[in-house]
């Protein structure tokens, strides 16, 4: 009896050891993602490929190829990934996806089936979710890649958990600095951690709906484990489309098996089904080995086909598929019916080397270049009225600048949506233009002395001139004070003005989206009328 | 995974909202709430003229009064030129009667260059000369200095680029100094007594508490005040230096008078004569081998100002700075020893 015991004791804990492993990988994958990402501030990491995960998701590089129409070589990393599912089925899911590792962790209510029935079927909305993707890819958009697991872990953090963790740290820093005794201890905590770790942009509030989004993916695990995994998640449809016909997958010993139920109640995500015989469906099944481990006959393997001949239920529910594509193409037709493919006359600012054409196509909203940039000034773009752009990377000058000296945000973008310039060429490429605003801008509107933005302009020439000139101000006085004039044909829209002006509030200057035709009408009349200043 | 009941939940919610309120309460405590009134160059004021107020952090009257007079074989004011930056900064401090008068064994000495962006090496003069920092360094380390900092606060671009792009970094380590990022948190705000028009600032903290404070200003066209020199300088240690260009002249010589400048070596072994502060043109620069090192900040910018045919009078902020007995900005009045190497 006791031995019996003894040998089922030693056989648990060996069970243990795989699911041991299992989030001992998970965990490196986890901290490999952040470090990667969190680590590329101001400069690139040069160990790994910084966009490492994002190379190995195949959705990713699928999409972004289809919408491109040109192959993206950096993207060609998802080929291991898809080798992987073909060898060991969603062994992506279950062991190495970040967002998946983050789902595991996250408490689970395991609302009874009574209170709460989801229909079966309903695995297929991410079937359907991801052919939407792909359709809308061909036809040249990538904005439902918004749903890709990577890129709403990687957005998140760099939108909105870094800000907010600076933030939060700052304050507490601030806070404690004023106590004598932790000053030593505070320095050198802030001197490790600022320059690589936070981050100076202040947090930006639209990215609340990124937060959001990402606090539903992980409120809706509490109805069901992995609920994301299990009805949502598009690379997770792909993998499993993939998976049908992977190597080692779930087998059942049927002679053997007690129908115990406890692989059912273990799965996380409801692949294994009691009515079936407690087969799994391959491409529900993440290959967390959690069922081989609570086997208590040990009739669950995960083994190669030929060397154990055991039945394999091949639950293909082919015709569903067949229906969720139907559905997506209709569903692909109405997006593009509808009119946010029709509004075209954009405002937003976008970072040197880069136009709305390659963002729509190749932009996969990781939010890489706002992690990288060292100022802040790019921000996810928000406006519900440009949904088809929505989270691509626009400037806000007020928050930051474009650092005349930087070319970051070309060098990591994974997909090439922001071209690699050199640093000669960024230096002479047309962000924006700077406009000033007459009635807010200090000398202009006050009649005092301020020349903030002709000192901070990078152009060697200077692109905003001052004249010593007389003003008649709000006040009815005359004054005699040096007033700022921008020069279009010398601008790139950096940004620096507007982040510097020092009146309060919506800044004096401005920068304008610069459409190359009207920037040139814009030089033209200038010409004329400024000739003396541009000699 | 571990169960999560209703207390449990409750409990921990009310625990995080308790704390972050008491972070968020101590914070606001502890932020100077007055100094966005004096700061910002509000519409409808005119003067934002403060009253005084009974701060903590206010601390003793510095002192105001024009600089005391050098030691009897040292001079006043000490100029040389010659090709090798090095060799030029230890003359003019030897004439001045060597950095010993400045910096006592122990002190812990904070040198403020001017590094202004990250986007132009030296050769712009746009920043400091390394050479010039590097030979000060060592001179500080070799009089005993405790320790030698090196600091500016970059407007464009980010600091650590600025540092390396200088050549100022490599200079600096090489001679065993330390190269400091300004941090947020080390802002203080305090009181300027004798200010004129501005009565409260946050400036850098460890600069306040220094016991030396080397300016190292390089000497180059600034289109509002006409020439960006030691004065002026000192605006990269406080928080908004861009509020003060309302009235430029006196808010400079009203943050001079609450820091103290030890000593000021002005760098014109290059400097630029038009597009400052930034440059990036090398036809604006002109190669003048030149430093003026004086304990006297407003003669030393005054001295300065002769290098671009101005004379101190010229320029608004030597002026404020001399009519608040900050310095002198006469130049017949006293001993200027001009030496070449």
């Amino acid at each position: 009896m006791s031995n019996k015991r003894d040998s089922s004791e030693k056989e648990l804990g060996r069970r243990k050891k795989l699911h041991q492993l299992r989030q001992i990988v998970q965990i490196f994958t986890l901290i490999l993602f952040l470090y990667l990402l969190v680590g590329t501030r101001k400069e690139i990491i040069t160990v790994l490929p910084h966009d490492l995960f994002f190379r190995l998701d195949p959705l990713l590089g699928i999409t972004s190829i289809l919408a491109n129409r040109v192959f993206i070589v950096s993207m060609m990393l998802g080929v291991f990934t898809i080798g992987l599912t073909i060898i060991a089925g969603r062994a992506w899911c279950g062991w190495l996806c970040p967002l998946g590792t983050i789902l595991d962790w996250t408490p689970t209510f395991r609302i009874k089936s009574s209170q709460m029935r989801i229909q079966s079927h309903w695995i297929m909305a991410k079937y359907i979710l991801l052919f939407i993707i792909v359709f809308t890819a061909i036809f040249g958009s990538l904005f439902l890649i918004i749903f890709d697991p990577i890129t709403i872990l990687s957005r998140t953090v760099t939108s909105v958990i870094i800000p907010g963790f600076s933030f939060l740290i700052t304050l507490v820093e601030i806070s404690l600095y004023r106590i004598e005794s932790f000053q030593p201890s505070i320095e050198q905590f802030d001197y490790l951690i600022r320059s690589r770790l936070l981050t100076e942009q202040p947090f930006f509030l639209p990215n609340l709906i990124i937060a959001f989004f990402f606090g539903l993916v992980l409120t809706l695990n509490i109805i069901r484990t992995r609920f994301w995994c299990r009805y949502l998640c598009p690379l997770g449809a792909l993998l499993g489309i993939i998976s049908k016909t992977a190597h080692l997958k779930h087998r059942l010993n049927q002679e053997t098996c007690i129908s115990c139920n406890q692989c059912e109640t273990i799965c996380p995500t409801a692949a294994i089904d009691a009515k079936n015989n407690f087969f799994a469906n391959t491409s529900e099944c993440i290959s967390c080995l959690d069922c081989v481990e609570i086997c208590p006959t040990k009739s669950i393997t995960f083994q190669h086909r030929n060397k154990i001949n055991l039945k394999s239920n091949y639950n293909s529910n082919r015709r569903q598929l067949v229906q969720s594509i139907g559905v997506a193409f209709f569903g692909g037709v109405i997006l593009f019916v509808m009119p946010i493919f029709q509004v075209k006359n954009y405002f937003f600012i976008r970072p040197p080397g880069t136009d709305e054409q390659a963002l729509s196509n190749k932009c996969i909203r990781c939010g890489e270049c706002a992690r990288v940039c060292p100022t802040g000034v790019i921000q996810p773009s928000y406006s519900p009225k440009y949904l088809e752009v929505l989270w691509t990377p626009i400037l806000m000058t007020r928050l930051g600048y474009c650092d005349y000296s930087c070319t970051l945000c070309g060098e990591v973008c994974p997909t090439g949506a922001i071209t690699k310039l050199s640093l000669e060429r960024k230096q002479k490429t047309i962000i924006g233009i700077a406009h000033i605003n007459e009635k807010r801008c200090i000398p202009w509107a006050q009649g005092k002395e301020c020349v903030v933005c002709e000192e901070m302009c990078p152009i060697p020439e200077k692109a905003i001139k001052l004249e010593k000139d007389i003003v008649m101000h709000s006040s009815s006085e005359i004054s005699d004070v040096l007033l700022p004039r921008v020069i279009p044909e010398l601008c790139i829209g950096c940004g620096i003005c507007e982040y510097k002006c020092p009146v309060e509030g919506e800044s004096a200057i401005r920068i304008y989206r610069a459409e190359t035709l009207k920037h040139r009408a814009i030089i033209g009349t200038y010409r004329k009328e400024h000739r003396h200043l541009t000699k | 995974m571990s169960k999560v009941n209703r207390r449990k939940f409750i409990t921990a919610t009310l625990g995080s909202a308790f704390a972050a309120a008491a972070i968020y309460g101590y914070y606001q405590y502890t932020q100077p709430t007055d100094i966005k009134r004096y700061s910002s160059p509000s519409i409808t004021q005119k003067e934002s003229k403060s009253q005084p107020t009974d701060n903590s952090d206010s601390l003793p009257t510095p002192s105001t009064q024009s600089p005391a007079h050098p030691p009897k074989d040292a001079a006043y004011l000490a100029v040389a030129h010659g090709e090798n930056p090095t060799e030029i900064v230890e003359t003019a401090l030897t004439a001045l009667g060597g950095i010993e008068r400045f910096v006592k064994p122990g002190d812990d000495v904070i040198i403020k260059p001017n590094i202004c962006v990250s986007y132009r090496s030296f050769e712009y003069a746009a920043t400091t000369n390394p050479e010039v920092v590097g030979a000060l360094t060592s001179l500080s380390l070799n009089a005993g200095a405790k320790r030698v900092r090196v600091m500016d606060n970059s407007f464009g671009g980010s600091p650590e680029k600025a540092y390396t792009n200088s050549g100022i970094e490599e200079a600096v380590n090489a001679a065993g100094g330390e190269m400091e990022l300004m941090s947020r948190i080390k802002y203080r705000a305090v009181d300027i007594p004798q200010g004129k028009d501005i009565n409260r600032w946050s400036i850098y903290g460890d600069i306040l508490d220094a016991d030396v404070l080397i300016n190292v200003p390089i000497a180059k066209h600034h289109s509002l005040a006409r020439l960006t020199l030691g004065m002026k300088n000192l605006l990269g240690i406080v928080q908004k230096p861009n509020r003060f260009h309302s009235n430029l002249a006196q808010r400079t010589a009203d943050l001079n008078s609450r820091v103290h400048s030890t000593l000021t070596v002005v760098d014109a072994v290059r400097i630029l004569k038009d597009h400052g502060p930034t440059g990036g043109n090398l036809n604006d620069v002109e190669i003048a081998n030149t430093v003026i090192a004086s304990h006297d900040i407003v003669a030393a910018d005054s001295y300065a100002a002769t290098l671009f045919g101005l004379t101190g009078n010229d320029i608004p902020t030597i002026r404020s700075g001399a009519q608040m007995g900050l310095g002198n900005m006469d130049l017949s009045s006293i001993t200027v020893e001009k030496i070449d190497v």
